[in-house]
């Protein structure tokens, strides 16, 4: 029954999938480009969204514009609405949304608003006025469980995991393909907390795993509190959204961080010059082209394992692809055949794990 | 290997089974007096921030700061009963807006304070010598911190109060007929404020103990559902103190067990046991339901409000 329906969605996916043409010409601003966002979090959360206004400021410097910000706006229609429209009303013509429930808001607020650009991070929609953007997180934490094998004495690596959904496992997958590449024997056991943000939760999982023997913990959750607990128990991390030094000093190695000015700065520039046209899948952005980079290494990372570390960087950025064929999962099954590479739309729905992962099923 | 494991597992529970005991526990004595209390996360969320900001705000250490909890709570509270007792607003209704007044506020005051993501040393555990040198219970039982010694006591204090003093039986009489008990010259509303306020303390002290005792840290929400959890919890124990204990054992024990078996790496779906405590919960409803009204003390005019004139 499981498997049909599994089945029946992928079929819908696959013709959904059919490339829907790109959009008719590019998007044409009225006027000097006024830009303002809208964050679904507080802009001190330590993680994603602190992370989002670190950026507006970065982007204000660079354009030297200035960039409202209306902060904690739940996820809901009735509160993104009015929080838009004010900035609309206001002359904003630039709106910058950064929330995945976000998305169907942001569809209705740029069918109605044709003359407004929208971009929203982690969204899912697109038009011709609107691109959703979020990273290839895979490529940062590759790059992180490269620093975590390298740290490991043990071989053993925990993942402190939010739910268990494609840009989670992605991570997890690309973070014990990472630690492979410094340590074949290195082994990553994942524990989702089934909540994005609980420490309560996520003190428990890094605890339990460190009590396993686990000497290094991985995390994609959206506070420090892993890096924290490693901290106290004298062992070492790394980090997801921000440099999370700022919590763990000693502990942390390295962090999968966000630099979205990379993505709004050239993007605000294209729509003031009258050549933006937003992708038809959205922005999904790599190293090379500006969202996720990595703050690297601390000190437990041993010189040329950093210098390695720096060096897949670069070729991630040449273009080399993690999850390259030939690829099998934990179970023996061949995902990805010599000489292919994943796709996008399979890397979204990805619910499989690489050998070399525990996770619960 | 499997005693080391059984043994980590069960010295874990106590911490995680605190909140919810302390919780039900408070919330018991509110529904008690006749007041239905669905703000219980909202009054959870202001121990949690309070308990955090005494800390980082006014450099208490961690007990103290646990009182700080309990007064933010129990202060709180007062508008609650103004509002369900003096004013008689619908409670299911003021509970509930206590839950988004108390999400908004505590958001509010800890961005603005810069509370979020500070990580604080939190409560120690105490080793009660000798009892923690007893084999394999001893660390179970006796090497935790002071707040977990101190929840039994706290329902033998609250059981022995409410069955056994006359102050007791005034407030389960203002809970079962506040009309009688008006009749019989008890100060209905004044009991249902003093029961809202003591309550809600219990309950501020169990969002205090998660954020100083379990997480150490504030963010925002970060209570997580728990404060619903413990108003099941004080249905499913059919309003009697000890039974709520043991459900908070039950989902503090399954709270501790499923990141240890997901470490471990024992391949059992988590959604499974995460679903255990529920089912056990409708188990008891469907059982105390089949064997008739057995041994529930649900207060008779629960959710109901006093006004002398309705007599």
């Amino acid at each position: 029954m499981i498997r049909s329906i599994a089945t029946c969605a992928a079929l819908g996916l696959a013709v959904a999938g059919q490339a829907p043409a790109a959009f008719a010409a590019p998007f044409k601003l009225e006027g000097e480009p006024k830009v303002a966002m809208i964050l679904f979090g507080p802009k001190n959360d330590g993680g994603w969204s602190q992370a989002m206004d670190e950026a507006r400021q970065r982007t204000e410097k660079a354009l030297g514009i200035s960039i409202p910000v209306a902060e904690n706006i739940q996820e809901t229609a009735t509160s993104i609405r009015p929080a838009a429209e004010l900035f609309i009303k206001r002359g904003y013509n630039i709106i910058i949304g950064t929330a995945y429930a976000f998305s169907d808001t942001f569809k209705e607020l740029s069918e109605k608003y044709p003359k407004v650009a929208f971009v929203n991070g982690s969204g899912t929609t697109t038009g011709p006025n609107l691109e959703s953007f979020y990273g290839r997180t895979y490529e940062t934490h590759y790059l992180c469980g490269m620093a975590a094998g390298a740290a490991s004495k043990s071989g053993r690596i925990g993942f402190v995991a939010a739910n268990p959904f494609g840009i989670v496992n992605w991570t997890i997958n690309a973070y014990e393909l990472g630690a492979r590449q410094m340590n074949p024997a290195a082994v990553t056991t994942a524990v989702y907390t089934g909540a994005w943000k609980d420490p309560v939760k996520e003190r428990a999982a890094a605890a339990a795993l460190i009590g396993q023997g686990m000497d290094v913990i991985g995390q994609h959750v959206d506070t420090p509190t892993p890096q924290i607990v490693a901290q106290e128990k004298g062992i070492l991390a790394t980090g997801h959204h921000r440099d999370m030094r700022e919590f763990a000093p000693a502990a942390t190695q390295c962090s999968s961080v966000w630099y979205w000015d990379r993505y709004f700065v050239p993007t605000i520039r294209k729509i003031q010059a009258g050549t933006w046209e937003p992708r038809p899948y959205g922005a999904f952005l790599s190293i090379k082209e500006g969202g996720p980079d990595i703050v690297c290494c601390g000190p437990a990372v041993p010189k040329e394992a950093a210098d390695r570390i720096m060096s897949e960087r670069q070729a991630l950025i040449d273009g080399k692809q993690i999850f390259a064929g030939p690829l099998k999962d934990r179970d023996g099954i061949e995902r990805v055949v010599d000489g292919a590479i994943f796709g996008d739309a399979e890397l979204w729905k990805m619910d499989w794990f690489v050998q070399g992962v525990v996770t619960q099923r | 290997m499997f005693a080391d494991f059984l043994l980590d597992w069960l010295s874990a529970v106590p911490g995680f089974a605190v909140p919810f005991a302390l919780a039900a526990l408070g919330l018991l004595v509110i529904e008690k007096a006749g007041v239905l209390s669905l703000g219980a996360e909202g009054f959870m969320l202001v121990g949690a921030l309070s308990g955090i900001g005494a800390i980082l705000g006014l450099g208490s250490q961690p007990l103290p700061a646990l009182a700080v909890s309990a007064a933010a709570a129990a202060l709180l509270s007062v508008l609650f009963s103004f509002l369900v007792v003096s004013l008689r607003v619908n409670q299911v209704i003021a509970g509930l807006s206590f839950v988004f007044l108390a999400q908004g506020l505590t958001g509010l005051i800890g961005t603005t304070e810069g509370w979020v993501n500070r990580p604080v040393e939190g409560l120690r555990s105490l080793s009660l010598i000798p009892l923690v040198d007893i084999p394999v219970i001893g660390p179970v039982l006796f090497r935790q911190d002071v707040v977990v010694f101190l929840t039994v006591p706290a329902f033998a204090v609250v059981a022995w109060f409410l069955t056994r003093t006359l102050t007791g039986l005034r407030l389960r009489a203002v809970g079962d007929g506040p009309d009688a008990a008006d009749a019989a010259g008890i100060g209905v509303a004044r009991m249902r404020y003093g029961a809202v306020a003591a309550g809600a303390a219990l309950v501020g002290i169990a969002g205090g103990y998660l954020s100083v005792g379990t997480a150490r840290i504030w963010v925002e929400g970060m209570t997580g559902g728990r404060g619903w959890i413990a108003i099941a919890l004080v249905i499913f124990a059919r309003w009697q103190p000890w039974r709520a204990l043991a459900g908070a054992l039950l989902f503090g024990a399954i709270e501790a067990l499923i990141p240890r078996i997901a470490a471990v790496g024992v391949q059992v779906p988590q959604y499974f046991i995460a679903m255990i405590p529920y089912l056990a919960t409708l188990g008891v409803m469907i059982w105390t339901c089949l064997r008739g009204n057995g041994g529930s003390l649900e207060p008779r005019a629960l959710g109901v409000a006093h006004l002398r004139e309705d007599r």
